[in-house]
C-alpha cells in the first residue's frame, strides 16, 4: 500500500522534464541576466581532484565572479555521474524549480545521459556576450563524443591526449608510436598501464589503441557500423591482450581510476601513461612530485581532442549566477590565466582575438615537461560517438579484463 | 520516576491514563518515522526500480530483467566468492583476535585501563581513513615495501608482493580486522565484567581447570556479545563499499563495488540492474544474519 502510494506519488512528478525551463532567464537580455544574478550563489559540481584548479576557481575566478555580485560555491566529486545522479534523484523527488546543482562541469556520456533524461537547460550559450570568442562552426563545439549539443551546454576548456613518461626511462624513439611504445614496454615490462574503462581517461587509452589499430580510423566516425567495427575490434582485444604480460602488476589487473594511474607514476611504479590534462603535468613537475625529468610525447596514431563543458541543470535554483559563471568562463583574459596557471588549454578561438591576446597566448611556457599547444594539436582526432565509446567500454570488460 | 517522592506514582497513574506502550511509541515516533520513512521508502524505491520502475526514462514495465542481467554478468559471478571470503575471514580473524586480546587485557590488572584506551584507538578512526593507511603501508611503494627494499630484501617494487589490488583481497581483510577487532574486544570486555571473576573463583575453588573455566564458565557468559557483534561485523563487511573500491581490483570487486558501478553507469537503463544487485546485497546478508543468529543461538544453549 505503502509502496503504491510511493509510486503514484513520485509518478506525478515525472515526464514534465524541461517544463520549468520556462522560467529560466534569457541570455539575450544580458542586463536582466546579470541583475537577476546579483546575489545569487552557484552551487558548481566539478570534479575536485586536480588541486591546482580547484585553487584556480576558488580564487582568480572566484575573485571575478564576486565584483559581479556572484558567490562561487565549489562542490567538488569524484565522478560526474554523482551530479548527474543528484539532478536525477530530485528530478524523481519533484524539486523541479529548486534543485541543488546549479551547475556541472561534464561532457561526452555523462552529457548524453542529462540528454536522455531531459535534464538539461538549453539554449543560451550562443547568447552568451563572451560567444563572440567561441567557434560555434567547430564540429568539437557543435557536438560532444558525437552527441549534438543543441545549445544545452557551453565550453569551458579543451583537453587533448598525450602520453607522460619519465625521460630517463624512455628514450625519444621508444615513444614515436604506439608500436614502440608496446616493444618498450615488452623489454620494461611492469612499467606501464592504463586505468580500467570505464574511468574517463583509460576509456581514451583504449580508443587510442583502436585508432592505432584501425588503419584508417576516419572510418569508425560517424554512427555505429558493425562491418567496420568488428574486425577492427577484434584485432585490438588481440593486440591488448598480447600487451598484458607487460604491464603493472603483470596486466593481471587494473588501475581503478587516473587518479591511482597517476599515483603509481609519482610513487615510480611505473614509468608511463596516457593522460587527457598535459597542461597540469607541469605543476606536478615542478613540485617534485613527478620526476624533473617528466616529458611528453603526442604518438603517431595522433592524439584525441575533445572540449570540456558547463551544463546548468533543467531545475538549477540559480540559472541565472550560473550564466554569468559560463560566460566569465570564456573571457579571454581568464583564459589565459586559466592557461597560464593550470595549463588547461583555451576553448576560446584564438583567431578571434586581438593580436596581443594571440601573442600573449603563444608567450605561455608551461616548462619543459608540457609539449607547446602546437605541437599538441598538430594531429588531433575527434572522439568517436558516445554510443560506441560506451559499447567499447563494455567490450574492454568482457574481452580483456574478464578474460 | 523512581526518584520521585512516594506519592508521585499514584498522582501519574490518575492524571495520565494513556497505556504504557502507546506512551512509549509516541515517544519514539519521531525516531521511527524518521529512520522508518528513510529506510522502507530507499528500499522501497529500489526494489521498484529494480523490477523496472524508471519514470526519468518515462514509463515501466514490471519484469525481472534486471536480476537476470545482474545473474548472467561474469563480473557479479565473480563477485560473490571475493565478497563471502573477505566477510568471513575479516570477521572470523576479527573475532578470534578481539576475544583473545580482551580476555589478555583483562587478566592484567595495572594497566588495563591503559591497554583499554590503546584497543579503543582504533574505533573512531573513519574506514576511509584507515584504508587510506593501509594502501601507504602495503602497497607495492609503501612504507613496508620500502623498509624490505633497505633491508636488502626485495630489490625493486615489483617485487614486495602485492597486497593491495591482489586477486586474494589481503589489503581489505587486514584493513577489517585492524578496524574490527578492536571493536570485539572493547565488547567482550564489556561482557566481561558483570561479576565473571566471581564465577570463575568459584569455579576454581570447586576444582576447575583453567580450560574447564574458560570453556564452561567465561565463553558461555560472553558468546551472546561476541556473536552479536561478529554478526554486526560480518553484515558490515559484506556490504561495505569505500574500503574495496580503495584497496581492491576494478575486477573481480566486491559486490558493493560492482553495484556502485552499474549505478555509476552513464546509460540509464542500467539502472535497474543495480538496483537489483543492491537487493541482492540487502537479501543475502539479511539470510546470513539470520542463518547466523540461528545456530549461534542454539550454541549457546547448548554450552552451559
Amino acid at each position: 500500500m505503502a509502496l503504491a502510494a510511493l509510486l503514484t506519488a513520485c509518478s506525478d512528478t515525472a515526464g514534465d522534464g524541461t517544463g520549468a525551463a520556462a522560467s529560466a532567464p534569457d541570455a539575450k537580455d544580458w542586463d536582466a541576466v546579470l541583475a537577476t544574478a546579483d546575489g545569487q550563489t552557484v552551487n558548481w559540481y566539478m570534479y575536485g581532484g586536480d588541486d591546482n584548479l580547484n585553487t584556480f576557481v576558488n580564487g582568480e575566478l572566484s575573485d571575478r565572479l564576486e565584483k559581479l555580485g556572484v558567490t562561487l560555491n565549489q562542490v567538488k566529486i569524484t565522478d560526474t555521474v554523482d551530479a548527474v545522479n543528484k539532478v536525477l534523484a530530485e528530478e524523481q523527488a519533484g524539486r523541479d524549480d529548486d534543485g541543488s546543482v546549479d551547475m556541472i562541469w561534464v561532457n561526452g556520456e555523462n552529457f548524453a545521459t542529462g540528454k536522455q533524461a531531459d535534464l538539461w537547460t538549453c539554449g543560451y550559450p550562443e547568447n552568451l556576450p563572451n560567444a563572440q570568442y567561441v567557434d560555434f562552426t567547430d564540429p568539437a563545439v557543435t557536438s560532444d563524443f558525437g552527441v549534438p549539443i543543441e545549445g544545452c551546454e557551453s565550453v569551458w576548456q579543451q583537453a587533448d591526449s598525450a602520453l607522460v613518461y619519465d625521460s630517463e626511462a624512455l628514450a625519444d624513439n621508444d615513444v614515436e608510436s604506439v608500436d614502440s611504445l608496446i616493444a618498450w614496454a615488452g623489454a620494461n615490462p611492469g612499467r606501464f598501464t592504463y586505468a580500467a574503462p570505464p574511468d574517463f581517461t583509460g576509456s581514451m587509452a583504449v580508443r587510442t589503441f583502436l585508432y592505432d589499430t584501425a588503419d584508417n580510423p576516419e572510418r569508425l566516425l560517424g554512427a555505429f557500423d558493425e562491418a567496420v567495427y568488428g574486425p577492427i575490434s577484434a584485432e585490438l582485444w588481440q593486440r591488448l591482450n598480447d600487451l598484458e604480460p607487460s604491464l603493472w602488476r603483470g596486466g593481471d589487473t587494473y588501475p581503478a581510476s587516473q587518479d591511482d594511474v597517476e599515483r603509481l607514476y609519482a610513487d615510480d611504479e611505473i614509468d608511463a601513461y596516457l593522460t587527457y590534462g598535459p597542461g597540469a603535468v607541469a605543476v606536478k613537475a615542478a613540485d617534485g612530485v613527478f620526476p624533473a625529468s617528466t616529458r611528453e610525447a603526442v604518438l603517431d596514431v595522433g592524439n584525441i581532442a575533445n572540449n570540456s563543458f558547463v551544463a546548468i541543470p533543467y531545475n538549477a535554483e540559480h540559472t541565472a549566477a550560473a550564466m554569468v559563471v559560463a560566460n566569465e568562463l570564456l573571457d579571454p583574459e581568464l583564459q589565459l590565466a586559466l592557461f597560464r596557471a593550470n595549463g588547461a588549454y583555451p576553448a576560446v578561438d584564438l583567431e578571434s582575438l586581438p593580436s596581443v591576446q594571440r601573442a600573449a597566448f603563444d608567450a605561455v611556457d608551461l616548462g619543459p615537461s608540457v609539449l607547446p599547444l602546437a605541437d599538441l594539436t598538430a594531429n588531433t582526432r575527434p572522439e568517436l560517438r558516445a554510443d560506441y565509446v560506451a559499447l567499447i567500454e563494455a567490450d574492454w570488460k568482457a574481452n580483456v579484463q574478464q578474460r | 520516576m523512581t526518584a520521585a517522592g512516594p506519592g508521585a506514582p499514584a498522582a501519574g497513574r490518575r492524571a495520565l491514563r494513556v497505556p504504557r506502550w502507546a506512551l512509549i511509541l509516541a515517544q519514539l515516533s519521531p525516531a521511527l518515522l524518521v529512520v522508518g520513512g528513510l529506510f522502507a521508502g530507499g528500499v522501497g524505491l529500489g526494489l521498484a526500480q529494480s523490477l523496472g520502475y524508471l519514470p526519468f526514462l518515462g514509463g515501466w514495465s514490471w519484469n525481472l530483467d534486471a536480476y537476470r542481467a545482474v545473474w548472467a554478468d561474469p563480473a557479479v559471478r565473480a563477485s560473490f566468492a571475493l565478497t563471502f571470503r573477505i566477510a568471513f575471514l575479516s570477521t572470523a580473524a576479527a573475532t578470534v583476535l578481539g576475544v583473545s586480546a580482551a580476555l589478555l587485557v583483562h587478566r592484567v590488572g595495572r594497566f588495563r585501563s591503559a591497554l583499554t584506551s590503546v584497543l579503543s584507538a582504533p574505533l573512531p578512526v573513519p574506514h576511509i581513513v584507515g584504508a587510506l593507511c593501509m594502501l601507504l603501508l602495503l602497497s607495492q611503494s609503501g612504507l613496508l615495501s620500502r623498509v624490505t627494499r633497505a633491508a636488502g630484501l626485495t630489490e625493486t617494487q615489483a617485487e614486495f608482493p602485492a597486497l593491495t589490488a591482489d586477486a586474494f583481497g589481503w589489503g581489505i581483510i587486514a584493513e577489517y580486522v585492524w578496524k574490527e577487532s578492536p571493536f570485539v574486544a572493547v565488547v567482550t570486555l564489556a561482557a566481561l565484567t558483570g561479576g565473571v571473576d566471581d564465577l570463575v573463583g568459584a569455579a576454581r575453588t570447586l576444582g576447575a581447570r583453567p580450560w574447564q573455566c574458560f570453556r564452561h564458565v567465561v565463553l558461555p557468559l560472553i558468546s551472546p556479545s561476541v556473536a552479536a557483534t561478529s554478526i554486526l561485523v560480518f553484515a558490515f563487511t559484506f556490504g561495505s563499499y569505500e574500503v574495496p573500491f580503495l584497496l581492491g581490483r576494478p575486477f573481480p570487486a566486491a559486490l558493493p563495488v560492482v553495484a556502485l558501478q552499474y549505478y555509476r553507469d552513464v546509460d540509464l537503463a542500467a539502472r535497474p540492474q543495480a538496483m537489483a544487485l543492491a537487493v541482492v546485497i540487502s537479501v543475502l546478508v539479511a539470510v546470513l544474519v539470520a542463518v547466523y543468529m540461528a545456530l549461534l543461538g542454539r550454541l549457546v544453549r547448548r554450552a552451559p
